[in-house]
C-alpha cells in the first residue's frame, strides 16, 4: 500500500517537473493584460447602429489620425491626454456611448483610454471597438 | 549499421556545437522615471553565447510611444550588445508595461524570438480626482469638488486656477501640505455650457507645470433632439485657456 501511495507521488512530481520548467522559462512571456470583459467591448457593427448616439474615440497616435479615422473622431491619446481630453468633454452627453479604437485587435491603446475615461472623467458607458481601427477599415472600406 | 549510427551522432554533436544563441542579461526591466520625465530608457543587454553569428531580423515595439535602436545586426560569437527601449511617457500615468519583440535567424525556434518587457511606474505629478465635473440641464447648480494631491517629489507650494468661461465659479481651498479642493459651480444650469479650468502650479520655477479639469452643463435630452444648425451654441466647444507649459 506504501509502495503505491510512493510511486503515485513519484508520477505526481515527474509530471509536474515539465510544468514547472516551462512555468519558469514563459515567466516573462505571459500576457500580463487580462482580457477586457464583453460587458466592455462592442462590435462594429452594434457601434454603427448606435449612430449619433456614439462618440468615437481615436486612441492612435497623432500622425496615424491624422492618415485617417472614423469620421466623426475624436482624437484621444495618452501622448497628449490632458490637452485632448479637454477638446472631447464638451462633446460628451450622459445619453452618449463612448466607443474607443485603437489599430488592431492587439493594441492595447484602446483598453488604457478607456479606463481613464472611466475611472478619472468617471464617465460610464464606455466600450472598446473589437478589432480596432484595422476591423472597422474591413467592414466599411 | 555502425557507420549509420556514428553519422546520427556526430550530425546531432554538430549541431550542437555549431548552434546559434543570444542570451538576454535580464528580459524584464522595471524602471522608476521621476516626476516630470519625459522618456524612460531600458537597455537591454545580451551576448551571443552560440558558436555561430546571430542575425537581427525584426526588432518590433508594441506601442508607437516606444522606439528601440539596436546596435548591431549581425552578433558574432563571444559579442556583447544591447537593444535600447526608449518609452515616451507622455501624458501617461501608473504602471506601463511596453513589449519590444526581437526575432534572429537562431534555428531553434525557442530561441529566435525574445520578447523584452520593460515596465514603468509613472507618478502623477498631481493627482486630480475627478478630471471632470458635469451637471445636467437643470439640475440644481450646487458645488462639486475636485481633490488635488501633488506627489512627494512635485514640490508645488502655490496652484491658481483660471477657467476660460464667466459661466463658472471655481473656489480653491487649501489643505494638507501639496494638497488642494476646487469647489466648481455652475452660475446656472438652464442650458449646456462648458469651461477648463486651468490650474497653473509653481513647480519647477524655471517652467512651472500646468493641467486642466473639465466642467460642463450638459443636455439631458436623447441625440435626436439635440441636433441643431451648426450654427446654433447648443453645445460650445471652449479651447482650453492658453498656456505653454500646459503637461502634454
Amino acid at each position: 500500500m506504501l509502495r503505491a501511495v510512493r510511486q503515485g507521488l513519484l508520477l505526481l512530481a515527474l509530471a509536474a517537473l515539465p510544468a514547472i520548467g516551462q512555468a519558469f522559462y514563459l515567466r516573462n512571456k505571459v500576457s500580463w493584460e487580462s482580457p477586457i470583459p464583453a460587458s466592455e467591448l462592442v462590435a462594429v457593427d452594434q457601434a454603427r447602429a448606435w449612430g449619433d448616439s456614439a462618440i468615437w474615440i481615436d486612441a492612435r497616435p497623432d500622425d496615424e489620425f491624422a492618415r485617417d479615422h472614423v469620421p466623426g473622431a475624436f482624437s484621444l491619446n495618452e501622448d497628449h491626454w490632458n490637452e485632448l481630453l479637454a477638446q472631447f468633454l464638451p462633446n460628451w452627453s450622459p445619453d452618449k456611448k463612448v466607443v474607443v479604437y485603437c489599430s488592431a485587435e492587439s493594441c492595447n491603446a484602446a483598453r488604457d483610454v478607456a479606463k481613464r475615461l472611466r475611472d478619472e472623467a468617471q464617465l460610464k458607458d464606455v466600450f472598446v471597438l473589437q478589432g480596432g481601427w484595422e476591423e472597422w477599415v474591413k467592414k466599411n472600406r | 549499421m555502425k557507420t549509420r549510427i556514428l553519422t546520427f551522432t556526430l550530425s546531432i554533436l554538430f549541431a550542437v556545437a555549431a548552434r546559434a544563441e543570444l542570451k538576454w542579461e535580464q528580459n524584464t526591466i522595471e524602471l522608476h522615471p521621476s516626476v516630470g520625465d519625459k522618456q524612460a530608457v531600458a537597455h537591454f543587454k545580451y551576448e551571443n553565447t552560440g558558436a555561430v553569428p546571430v542575425h537581427f531580423k525584426s526588432v518590433k515595439a508594441s506601442c508607437g510611444c516606444t522606439t528601440t535602436q539596436t546596435q548591431k545586426e549581425i552578433v558574432n560569437p563571444g559579442e556583447k550588445g544591447e537593444i535600447t527601449a526608449t518609452f515616451n511617457i507622455g501624458d501617461r500615468t501608473g504602471m506601463q508595461m511596453k513589449t519590444v519583440t526581437v526575432q534572429t535567424d537562431d534555428p531553434n525556434p525557442t530561441q529566435a524570438t525574445a520578447i523584452l518587457t520593460l515596465k514603468a511606474n509613472i507618478t502623477p505629478a498631481l493627482e486630480i480626482k475627478p478630471l471632470f465635473v458635469y451637471w445636467t440641464s437643470g439640475e440644481e447648480p450646487k458645488p462639486k469638488k475636485i481633490s488635488l494631491k501633488a506627489a512627494k517629489d512635485f514640490l508645488a507650494k502655490n496652484i491658481t486656477i483660471k477657467s476660460n468661461s464667466p459661466n463658472f465659479e471655481s473656489k480653491l481651498e487649501p489643505g494638507k501640505p501639496g494638497e488642494w479642493t476646487i469647489e466648481v459651480t455652475p452660475k446656472d444650469t438652464s442650458h449646456p455650457m462648458a469651461t477648463a479650468l486651468l490650474i497653473q502650479t509653481d513647480y519647477p520655477k524655471e517652467a512651472p507645470k500646468s493641467f486642466y479639469v473639465n466642467a460642463q452643463v450638459t443636455n439631458p435630452m436623447p441625440p435626436q433632439l439635440l441636433r441643431a444648425p451648426a450654427s446654433n451654441p447648443a453645445s460650445p466647444r471652449p479651447s482650453p485657456p492658453s498656456s505653454p507649459a500646459a503637461e502634454r
